[in-house]
């Protein structure tokens, strides 16, 4: 069974999120961490937004903080988000990976590691190629690895890499990863 | 067992070596950060493995410099997060000078980008003859390379701007002198500064401090170290002093001893209680 959920996008991935949190509201029995790429601001709007239109509660994640089912939490800007062990986050401030800091990168090879198999992984949509490496090592410690159809985005340069280096478990539509996501709240 | 969970064994033992050979405790670092650096040190030395580099780590000074610096790297900028810096600028600077004197203790120094900016910002707003500043650091070679005050050159516009956004309003450039590289501190805040080493896993409160800035180290630190550095902060602090952490940073919420309280909560300023007794 799984334990977490990490959702990575970049371009074009707002409100590709947006539907997918909605359909998985107003519960779910996993956190979901997500690992976008915002500007270096504090308050850059993101969070208000998303607690506007997505039932689940969401929040910036903080260093050390306890992770809990049912909650959405952002990687910080300016900052990569870690797992430091089983149910806590941890933040750094070390170089950019691939020019980008919070790294989709840094993060799936940092939860892989410490959930191996019961990491759940979804990369949606962007310009760059952050989150190959780390759906990588998502799949080769066990963890489930789902994709966006490159198709059914404008920005695919993020799935496309995703695909090229990984021989995922699942590339699908919008409606099937919900439906995806959706039926480990059934299990 | 798959080959991350072995990295895991490697850095404890490498982390042994430097404690109990070089007396540099890193043990209580947070290990996810910690693993991240280790990788880099490893493809830097072109090994496979860290359990390789432990001989020389043991054996070699300069080899466990290495590794040190590859811990306790800094990364900063000058006038990084403007917000923190204008309301030090427009709004702390009235309340750190009601104290006779400022001693303002800056923890990790790193390259001394933000020991500067300090510098910088209390020569606009006068209070560099009233206020004495101490920069401390666990590695003293970053002390020594703080002490001279040079930096690459290519990250000059964007501190240029955090400059103007933190709300100065005077010619960035003219605190430096420039070739075509590096730029070079001006020595007038050079003087100002004490640098002094010191551990915040072993060492204690030193100084009577105003104001602490501790800004992106807790993020590197567990839980238990983190605890003992706000133990060392609250003795440092006088009441009604003030502490700085980075944005994404907090105060562990058990910890019922500190009386440090929430006084600009976005921005992450902290202030001792003016009064109340110790638990």
């Amino acid at each position: 069974m799984s334990k977490l959920l990490a959702i990575g996008f970049s371009a074009g991935g707002i409100p590709l999120t947006q539907t997918l949190l909605n359909a998985l509201a107003p519960a779910y029995p996993l956190p979901i961490v997500v690992i976008t790429h915002l500007p270096n601001y504090y308050d850059s709007g993101l969070i208000d937004l998303f607690n506007r239109v997505v039932a689940l509660p969401v929040s910036m994640a903080f260093d050390k903080e306890p992770i809990h089912s049912g909650h959405v939490y952002f990687a910080p800007p300016d900052y990569h988000l870690l797992i430091e062990r089983p149910g806590y986050f941890a933040l750094s401030h070390d170089a950019r990976v691939k020019a980008v800091r919070p790294s989709i990168d840094v993060f799936l090879k940092s939860a892989a590691e410490i959930y191996e198999k019961d990491l759940l992984a979804v990369i949606l949509s962007g310009a760059n190629s952050d989150g190959a490496d780390g759906m990588a090592t998502v799949k080769s410690l066990g963890g489930v690895t789902i994709v966006l159809d490159p198709l059914q985005t404008d920005f695919r340069t993020m799935p496309a890499a995703v695909l090229d280096a990984v021989d995922v478990d699942y590339v699908a539509s919008l409606d099937d990863i919900t439906a995806l996501l959706q039926s480990v709240q059934e299990s | 067992m798959p080959n991350h969970r072995i990295k895991d064994i490697e850095i404890e033992l490498l982390l042994l070596a430097l404690k109990e050979r070089w007396g540099y405790d890193f043990t209580g670092y947070a290990r996810a950060s910690l693993k991240r650096r280790m990788e880099s040190l490893i493809e830097h030395s072109g090994m496979d493995c860290l359990s390789r580099l432990l001989p020389s780590v043991l054996y070699d000074v300069e080899a466990a410099q290495t590794a040190i610096d590859a811990i306790s790297v800094p990364t900063s900028d000058f006038f990084r997060d403007p917000p923190v810096w204008r309301y030090i600028r427009h709004t702390l600077a009235e309340q750190l000078n009601s104290f006779p004197l400022i001693n303002i203790w800056q923890v990790g120094c790193g390259h001394g980008q933000e020991t500067y900016s300090l510098a910088i910002l209390l020569h606009e707003i006068g209070l560099h003859k009233k206020a004495r500043i101490v920069t401390t650091d666990i590695n003293n070679a970053f002390l020594n390379h703080s002490k001279i005050g040079c930096w690459p050159k290519r990250n000059l516009e964007a501190w240029t701007q955090n400059y103007q956004l933190s709300g100065g309003q005077g010619d960035f450039n003219a605190y430096f002198d420039l070739d075509d590289d590096f730029l070079y501190i001006k020595d007038e805040f050079k003087t100002t500064i004490e640098f002094v080493q010191h551990n915040l896993a072993l060492d204690n409160a030193f100084l009577e401090t105003q104001f602490i800035i501790c800004r992106n180290v807790l993020i590197y630190f567990g839980e238990n170290l983190q605890k003992r550095v706000f133990e060392v902060f609250q003795e440092s602090l006088e009441r009604g002093g003030f502490l700085l952490l980075g944005r994404a940073e907090s105060r562990p919420e058990d910890l019922v001893t500190i009386q440090l309280e929430e006084y600009e909560q976005t921005l992450r300023f902290y202030r001792k209680a003016i009064r109340g007794h110790y638990v």
